[in-house]
């Protein structure tokens, strides 16, 4: 049994719900305990970093205390608030009686949901415990920017190339299609203030996806999955084509392979429904 | 060979020198060094000595060949008397003090003994495993036993072999599986076949039955899936039996020749285990007897499988290879029926090997409750085992209605998927176990599943209930657990309780072996354990003579598990009889097996056996279907080859030399050496770690190394242009600058200095290659600073229209479908834009190489924070440790030549540290004394080889020997296998003694490299090595025209008849025999002269300096620092301190050469000083005469005060306050460089406005500097003193040449230059404008290169013998060449520069006597008119008109070359040894003229008969 705090953010709590459930089911499958922290609080990810740093470290600061009372490895599946979690801890190891008032040791990792999954007895673990391997199901691996850049806050190996959800896609038998945007932005944060931009950037990875031969584009991160799911159909319109690529979140795929029950529920979050691709694949 | 071992010198100094890394740097060291009299140990980690650059296409800026470069030295070093070159080796340790260390090395095993691999590559067709070619940077594949690259030193072959993979390891019988799923990825099914069969002897039967724990183990399934080894054993055994049904037998079967002497054994079981056994003795030659129970052999392959799964006919193609070995067999004979143990014994036997299988089958004996199971005596209760064997030998029940099979393993699944086989209409299988539980294999479960067999698990069986004596049903309860927590057998039961309806049950719960042949108390049967023990590891039993093996020992277990024992039992009983130790080495220490190859793999499925469909299978119909050719052929090539070499002991069967020794060992050798020299070499940057360029993703991004093999005539494409995705040509290329150099951000901020050239001159090839082709270069600087790089560059512009684009690329984007590549980058007008490529290479950058790095902490050597090695900036090849020197790209990134200059210069210093040793350790050789023939009729010795089969197998040999005995004047003529092998060449010695042969002709190989060993086996039989002719039967027939065995005959033919013609012309020659003055002279007593004459007096040579000027010193006297800090002031104040005081210098200052004189080994310099003429002379010359300062005429200099030069800015910023006293200064460079009358550029000014606009802003940080530049080009390390500029608030505006900075003087100075960047004009307003001016040749180099006969180049710098390998040298032999008399160069370079030149001085002022090819040409002084074509056209300038006015070549100078021999109008020049009728014979003989009659005068014996 693996025990790790768990900090699901506000995300998980609200659009990304069908994330937050497909991390417990995983985790139950995998024998892995979430110890969700007691009290957690806002990571501080836009409204406070955008004005105020200090701020945003003392609130990403109070959630690292807490967990380091828990004295496990932290597990935080949002990429936004990984890496407020991240650089706070940097900060706090930095100087640490500036942003808070009690000892801080920092001797928990803190993961990412590919990172976490990918650690070898778990990838292992997954592998025994496929039901139902995923097998021609073409998808393309995307993380997105904020689990990986900047390297030196989220101590990414490979940040331009990471890999580690290629190994979970490819633990639960799906095909990983070779691409090169696996790290490009999608827009996310110019969600409200430019979506002329984000329809240009998401645009240009559905394209890139197609091109690739997938069939479906999966992802950890709850901005990116909700950029790209809820814009998909505006691009096709505005550029003419038909895309028509479900975006998954790793977890929802795994706990499908994983023989999970409660699946078909999570399609039905989605803005573009994945099961026409998966029934077509006699996945359901 | 004599081993010359004097006594050790003076403070016990070795005269011998250990080299690391055998690159080019390593091998000019080791040649310097054993040229000058010392021994030289060069280890190297390859197989092969060559480095880097024998992987490099072409080399700039001269586009000349790398390979034909650097092939001769490759041949230099490989012969080299004094050069020990130790490959595939590592230094681990070294002990001892300088002068005398003693240097442990450890020598991997190459797996091929190097005396007897001729390198005929046999076996390189044979060997079936591929890996990635590392010399080709895995753009092609090599197989496991390779040579490096085709022209490698040693010539040898060698095998990459890890540990073994852990299929091998895993197989219980060993059975090679690496190696036999090579060779059907091959395509060599046979051999596959054969190898299977060696240690699995039913390939057909196991390829369908066996439990393959290989492909439980097999490291593919952590990229996908497990290779399907066992369906591929199949294949190759339903091939074979295919062929054979053809009537051919590409693998017949062994067959043992038996020995009635031997004793006698007998086998007791035809199972697996006693099959194996059987035949393996047989081949021993044993008689053997083989007594089985039944009527056919098999055992439980016979009568316990399914014929669905093992059709019968498959098994007896199997029984009868086994059998073809030659034992008797007496089938229906049972032990304790029929014979006794003790019966065999007195019937002579003496050895027994006990396997009789488990065959009996267990009844059902309890009840659930514990009490006997009642009804299991009823009709309609079978046992499974009984039943199964019924089936198969056709005597099977024919059942209707339902039955219970209760069992959970898999003979209840063959016996369940039996009955329904047997007519019964349903069938349901009960056990105790739950579904997961079930022993049964999950795909024999999924089989019976797929037949409509239902499963009910976790029930046990409490009665069988009948109804008038007939089974009607089975009555169960629900079993909670089979396993106590000990793992025992104590199944539980709840109060579940169940029945099933049965018309007949058959219980299949178990097996065990028949003992019933045994009394209770017999010696061999152990009532406890109720079995016949036997020693796990020799299977003997306490009687000795008796082994048992099989089920019977192990209890029921698999076939592959019963053939393991047979081998064992075999190996047991043939020690036994032989008397020998039973255990000794049987005892394997357990080893890890090897891992998953690190490196990349496409990914594909494993290949899936097309099966019968449930409805289509009729009767026993075999359910699973053999593999497709094309399947199993694609997989066996998904096999990682894990182990490398699969020891499948092809290339043993290959090799005709008996030179594969796979059970070869690592060596440690120790050496002493006086000192160490490490040239280790680069790595190149690897680009993964720079995820934008997807490398690694993209198949058409390549590192530029890559990007040289593809270019190359020996690489993937045979020096087409293609591209890796798809064999396309690419019409798009471009080349991204700086990956992994001048990057903080992946550690490495230094630049590497040659990729800008690198990169110039693939794009240069490429373009020549594919006409068209678009080629675009994206850098930051381009940095050409060395000589000629400039005007390569403009080139590359101008005449070949590669575009350079300023600018760093973000992002490498593949199109997914087409492979290309999109590169965004701002264009020159400032807009973004996206361009597409078919292919993109990155300039990756040179850091030090792992190994380096390894050994510089095992030898504590100290490194920087790159992991070079470190150097001072005024010692750059002395590393922190005594007695170590450092040379080539291990101390900086660097190019060839630089290379080369630094290996010279450690070389040197070396040469310094041991003098006083020299010549002690060397070898030399002593002949007999040479034979004179003169007068002699010519008798041929002829010696055609078969090269193995390289040769023989194009070419009919025999035919050209029979051919060869009927040409004239030839004696003796014979074939060998190999007619460069050791044993041969003692043979043909003996051979010219005994038939007195005066002439040798070899017709083998290339004369290229053959042609020194065989002349030496000359000299050995006495005969002058000249007498010497070879024919090259096998490039120029086997190889180019191996598809026509009948012409490339005809033309051996042709050419030995050549050979013969010649070699009966040819003449004995002796060496031309040069005495050596011992001293040097150096020209210019600059940094570069004076370290020069310092070195060699340091070497103990006497040496002349000779100065122009009254001081010493040179440019170097008005520089103060260098650009990292070191004092040159007092550096220089050493130096002199040091020539004035050595007393083997003596200095002339203020002396002008006026006539020089001579040749190599004896130079006469006339030297006018003080009104006096002096006459120096000197063995060797070096000439460091200089350069001199620009004075710039341009931007108002020397109207101004305000206008200076760098070097005035540096006598300056001596004055204290001047620095604090400037607000804003510009530097101004490439003035008087770059420019159209002096292209090149100078190499040293960026270096001189970064050093001073620091030493400015050190002082005075409010001052603003601003250096307007066109590109900077700090090299190497400087890159970082550039970093710190721009750090400190330097400010760096970029101008094109065609709008250069306008200085206005005249009250307030103004400089207005257009900013690149910006894109507008800025104007600055200085107190300062300093010109970064040119460095120009010295002013008397003209005079210099005249009197010395010298050339210079188009800039006036001196012009070196080769612009890459001899740097340091002249194509005057003797003459040398160091400092800015050869170009630009920093102060470091100078003094490695000059160290080299003196190194290379040594190697000919170390010797009394040079001995000097005879090979020159000779003028017959009566036929010449003295019309001067000869001296004009001597690329040496040595023929010279005499005082009787006709010509005149010094033999001590010639080079041999014949230039002037085929122009002499008159033919009054003649080359020896390539006389015009030594040619003429050829031809003659070619076109059928009787060259004999015709053969010119001056011919020694050369009539006789037609």
């Amino acid at each position: 049994m693996v025990e790790v705090s768990y900090y699901p953010g506000c995300s998980l709590h609200g659009t990304a719900a069908e994330y937050d459930e497909s991390i417990r089911a995983v985790c139950q499958a995998l024998d892995v305990v979430l110890a969700e922290l007691p009290d957690w609080n806002c990571c501080g990810a836009s409204s406070a970093h955008f004005l105020d740093d200090d701020l945003a470290v003392r609130l990403s600061a109070r959630n690292l205390l807490l967990a380091e009372r828990q004295g496990l490895d932290l597990l935080i599946p949002c990429a936004a608030c990984f890496q407020r979690l991240k650089h706070a801890d940097r900060q706090l190891r930095a100087s640490p009686g500036r942003f808070a008032d009690q000892p801080y040791d920092g001797r928990a990792p803190i993961y990412h949901v590919n990172d976490f999954f990918q650690r070898p007895e778990l990838l292992q673990r997954i592998e025994e415990k496929v039901r139902r391997r995923l097998t021609g199901l073409a998808g393309v691996p995307y993380y997105g920017c904020l689990s990986q850049r900047p390297p030196k806050v989220t101590g990414a190996a490979r940040c331009e190339n990471p890999e580690a959800m290629d190994d979970l896609m490819r633990a639960i038998g799906m095909e990983v299609r070779p691409w090169t945007y696996k790290t490009d932005c999608c827009g996310g944060s110019l969600a409200v203030a430019r979506t002329d931009l984000v329809r240009k950037l998401s645009g240009d990875l559905f394209a890139a996806a197609q091109e690739a031969g997938a069939e479906c584009i999966v992802t950890d991160c709850p901005m990116c999955q909700a950029n790209l799911d809820m814009r998909q159909t505006e691009i096709e319109a505005e550029r003419g084509v038909r895309y028509g690529l479900p975006v998954f979140y790793v977890t929802e795929l795994m706990a499908l392979a994983l023989g999970d029950g409660r699946t078909a529920r999570w399609w039905k979050k989605h803005f573009l429904d994945p099961s026409p691709l998966l029934e077509s694949k006699g996945l359901l | 060979m004599a081993d010359n071992r004097q006594q050790q010198v003076d403070g016990g100094k070795v005269g011998a020198v250990m080299v690391v890394g055998a690159g080019i740097g390593g091998m000019q060291a080791a040649l310097d060094l054993a040229n000058a009299g010392f021994r030289v140990t060069l280890v190297e980690e390859t197989t092969a000595i060559g480095g880097r650059m024998a992987q490099l296409d072409k080399t700039f800026p001269t586009n000349d060949c790398s390979m034909c470069t650097i092939s001769p030295k490759l041949i230099e070093v490989g012969k080299h008397l004094n050069i020990d070159v130790v490959t595939g080796a590592e230094v681990t340790a070294v002990e001892g003090e300088p002068g005398s260390f003693r240097v442990k090395v450890l020598k991997h095993p190459r797996y091929v003994d190097l005396d007897k691999c001729n390198a005929c590559g046999d076996c390189l067709e044979k060997c079936p495993v591929e890996l990635p070619s590392e010399f080709d940077q895995d753009t092609m594949a090599r197989k496991a036993i390779f040579k490096r690259y085709p022209q490698a030193i040693p010539g040898g072959m060698a095998i990459s072999k890890l540990a073994r993979p852990p299929c091998v390891m895993t197989c219980p019988a060993h059975v090679n599986c690496q190696g036999y799923v090579a060779l059907i990825g091959q395509g060599r099914f046979a051999e596959a076949y054969a190898l299977i069969r060696e240690r699995n002897p039913f390939p057909a039967a196991c390829g369908r039955i066996c439990h393959h724990p290989c492909e439980g183990e097999c490291n593919r399934r952590e990229l996908d899936e497990a290779v399907a080894v066992n369906p591929l054993k199949r294949f190759a055994a339903d091939w074979i039996a295919a062929r054979r049904a053809q009537g051919e037998d590409p693998a017949p079967p062994p067959v043992g020749e038996i020995d009635p002497a031997k004793p006698r054994v007998a086998v007791i079981g035809g199972g697996p285990a006693g099959l194996t056994a059987a035949r393996n003795l047989a081949l021993k030659g044993y008689p053997v007897t083989l007594f089985e129970a039944h009527e056919k052999l098999g055992g439980t392959m016979l009568l316990g499988v399914p014929g669905y799964r093992l059709p019968d006919e498959a098994l007896q193609r199997d029984v009868a290879d086994v059998l073809a070995s030659g034992f008797e067999v007496k089938t229906g004979t049972v032990l304790g029926r029929d014979f006794t143990l003790e019966g065999l014994k007195q019937q002579g036997f003496e050895a027994a090997f006990l396997a009789i299988g488990s065959t009996r089958p267990v009844p059902l004996a309890r009840s659930t409750d514990g009490s006997p199971l009642k009804g299991a005596d009823l009709d309609g209760v079978l046992l499974g085992l009984d039943f199964l064997r019924d089936v198969k030998l056709g005597r099977g029940p024919e059942f209707q209605g339902k039955v219970v099979v209760i069992g959970g393993g898999n003979v209840a699944i063959d016996v369940a998927m039996s009955a329904r086989r047997q007519g019964a209409g349903q069938v349901e299988i009960v056990c105790l176990e739950s579904r997961d539980e079930m022993p049964a294999h999950a795909w024999e479960i999924a089989d019976a599943v797929e037949e409509n067999v239902s499963i009910n698990p976790s029930w046990g069986v409490r009665e069988i209930v009948g109804s008038g004596g007939k089974v009607s049903r089975v009555a169960l309860q629900r079993c909670t657990s089979v396993f106590d927590a000990d793992g025992r057998f104590a199944p539980q039961f709840d109060g579940d309780f169940s029945e099933t309806g049965a018309d007949t049950v058959i219980i299949a719960v178990g097996q065990r072996s028949d003992f019933s042949f045994l009394a209770d108390d017999d010696p061999l049967w152990d009532d406890q354990k109720r079995s016949v023990p036997a020693d796990p590891l020799t299977l003997q039993t306490s009687a000795g003579w008796v082994f048992a093996g099989g089920d019977m020992v192990t209890g029921p277990a698999s076939v592959v598990e019963a053939v393991a024992h047979g081998h064992e039992a075999a190996e047991s009983i043939d020690r036994y009889l032989r008397g020998e130790d039973l255990t000794a080495g049987r005892r394997k220490p357990e080893t890890a097996p090897a891992p998953k190859p690190e490196r990349w793999f496409p990914l594909a499925g494993r290949a899936a056996p097309s099966r019968l469909a449930p409805a289509k299978r009729e009767g026993y119909a075999e359910i699973e279907q053999t593999l497709s050719e094309e399947q199993a052929v694609a997989e066996g090539r998904r096999c990682l080859a894990c182990g490398l070499c699969s020891e499948c002991m092809e290339c043993v069967k290959a090799c005709s030399a008996d030179a594969i020794l796979h059970d070869m060992l690592p060596e440690e050798t120790t050496y002493e050496a006086g000192a160490v020299l490490l040239a280790p070499g680069f790595e190149p940057f690897d680009p993964a770690a720079r995820g934008e360029y997807s490398y690694g993703v993209s198949k058409n991004v390549v590192t530029s190394l890559q990007f040289e093999r593809v270019l190359s005539a020996s690489g993937p494409y045979q020096g087409h242009v293609r591209r890796p995705s798809d064999h396309a040509e690419p019409k798009r290329i471009a080349w991204i600058q700086c990956v992994g150099s001048r990057d903080r951000q992946c550690g490495n901020d230094y630049c590497s200095g040659v990729c800008c050239m690198y990169a110039i001159k693939e794009a240069i090839m490429a373009v020549d290659h594919v006409p068209g082709l678009e080629a675009t270069i994206f850098y930051n600087d381009i940095r050409a600073f060395g000589k000629g790089f400039e005007s390569y560059y403009e080139s590359a512009k101008k005449q070949y229209g590669v575009r350079f684009r300023r600018g760093l690329i973000s992002a490498v984007k593949e199109r997914q479908q087409t492979g290309n590549l999109v590169l965004t980058y701002v264009t020159e007008s400032g807009h973004s834009t996206e361009e597409e490529f078919d292919l993109v290479v990155l300039s990756v950058g040179l850091r030090p190489s792992a190994s380096a790095t390894r050994l510089a902490g095992e030898l504590a050597v100290g490194l920087d924070e790159f992991g070079f090695c470190r150097t001072e900036a005024l010692a750059p090849n002395r590393t922190s440790k005594d007695g170590f020197y450092v040379a080539g790209s291990f101390a900086a990134p660097m190019d060839i030549p630089e290379t080369v200059m630094t290996a010279s210069a450690a070389a040197a210093m070396a040469g310094e540290a041991l003098h006083e040793a020299r010549g002690t350790r060397v070898r030399e050789k002593t002949y007999p004394p040479e034979r004179d023939v003169t007068g002699e009729e010519p008798r041929v010795g002829v010696f055609v080889c078969r090269c193995g089969t390289n040769i023989a197998r194009v070419v009919g040999v025999s035919d050209v020997v029979e051919y060869a005995r009927s040409l004239p004047h030839v004696a003796h003529v014979e074939e060998n296998l190999y007619t460069c092998s050791t044993d041969t060449q003692r043979k043909i010695i003996d051979t010219i003694l005994e038939h007195r042969l005066n002439r040798v002709v070899v017709a083998s190989c290339t004369p290229r490299t053959h042609e020194p060993l065989f002349q030496e086996t000359l000299r050995e039989a006495g005969l002058n090595k000249h007498l010497f002719e070879m024919a090259n039967i096998r490039d120029q027939c086997s190889w180019v025209h191996f598809s026509h065995p009948h012409e490339a005959t005809f033309k051996a033919k042709d050419l030995v008849r050549m050979a013969v013609a010649r070699a009966a012309t040819l003449l004995p020659l002796g060496d031309v025999r040069v005495a050596v003055d011992q001293r040097a002279i150096v020209l210019g007593a600059g940094l570069a002269g004076m370290t020069a004459a310092l070195s060699l007096a340091d070497q103990g040579f006497e040496t002349a300096l000779v100065e122009r000027e009254p001081e010493p010193g040179g440019i170097a006297r008005h520089i103060h620092r260098t650009l990292s800090g070191a004092d040159v002031q007092s550096h220089l104040a050493g130096l002199i301190g040091r020539v004035n005081e050595h007393p083997l210098i003596r200095l002339y200052t203020a002396a002008v050469l006026e006539e020089f004189s001579g040749h190599v080994g004896k130079f006469r310099a006339a030297v006018r000083r003080d009104g006096r003429t002096l006459e120096i002379g000197g063995g060797a010359v070096v000439v460091a005469t200089g350069g001199e300062p620009y004075q710039p005429s341009e931007y108002g200099y020397g109207q101004s005060e305000a206008v200076v030069t760098q070097l005035e800015l540096e006598q300056k910023l001596q004055e204290p306050g001047f620095a604090a006293g400037l607000r804003e200064v510009v530097m101004i460079q490439c003035v008087g460089s770059r420019e159209e009358e002096h292209p090149y550029c100078s190499r040293v000014c960026c270096q001189e406005a970064v050093k001073n606009a620091l030493a400015i802003k050190e002082t005075n940080p409010d001052a603003r500097v601003f250096v307007l530049f066109r590109d900077v080009r700090t090299y190497g390390f400087d890159e970082l003193h550039y970093q710190r500029a721009r750090e400190a608030g330097v400010m760096f505006i970029r101008f094109e040449p065609d709008e250069k900075p306008q200085v206005t003087l005249g009250g307030d100075v103004r400089v207005r230059v257009m900013d690149d960047v910006l894109g507008r004009p800025v104007e600055l307003r200085p107190d300062l404008v300093v010109l970064s001016a040119a460095v120009r040749p010295h002013p008397a180099a003209p005079a210099v290169s005249q009197a010395l006969k010298v050339p210079l180049t188009a800039d006036g710098f001196f012009l070196e013998a080769h612009m890459k390998l001899r740097p340091l040298d002249f194509a005057t032999e003797g003459i040398f060449l160091a400092g800015l008399a050869h170009a630009p160069k920093s102060m470091a370079e100078s003094i490695s520069q000059a160290k080299g030149a003196a190194a290379r001085a040594a190697t000919i002022l170390s010797k009394p006597f040079m001995d000097r090819s005879g090979i020159v040409s000779e003028v017959d002084q009566e036929h010449c008119a003295g019309c001067l074509t000869c001296v004009r056209l001597c690329p040496y300038d040595v023929p010279q008109i005499n005082e009787e006015g006709v010509a005149y070549i010094e033999p001590a100078s010639c080079q041999g070359c014949g230039l002037c021999a085929s122009v002499c109008p008159r033919k009054a020049i003649a080359t020896r040894h390539y006389r015009d009728e030594q040619l003429i014979s050829k031809i003659d003989v070619l076109f059928g003229e009787p060259w004999f009659e015709t053969a010119g005068e001056g011919v020694a014996g050369a009539g006789g008969e037609g």
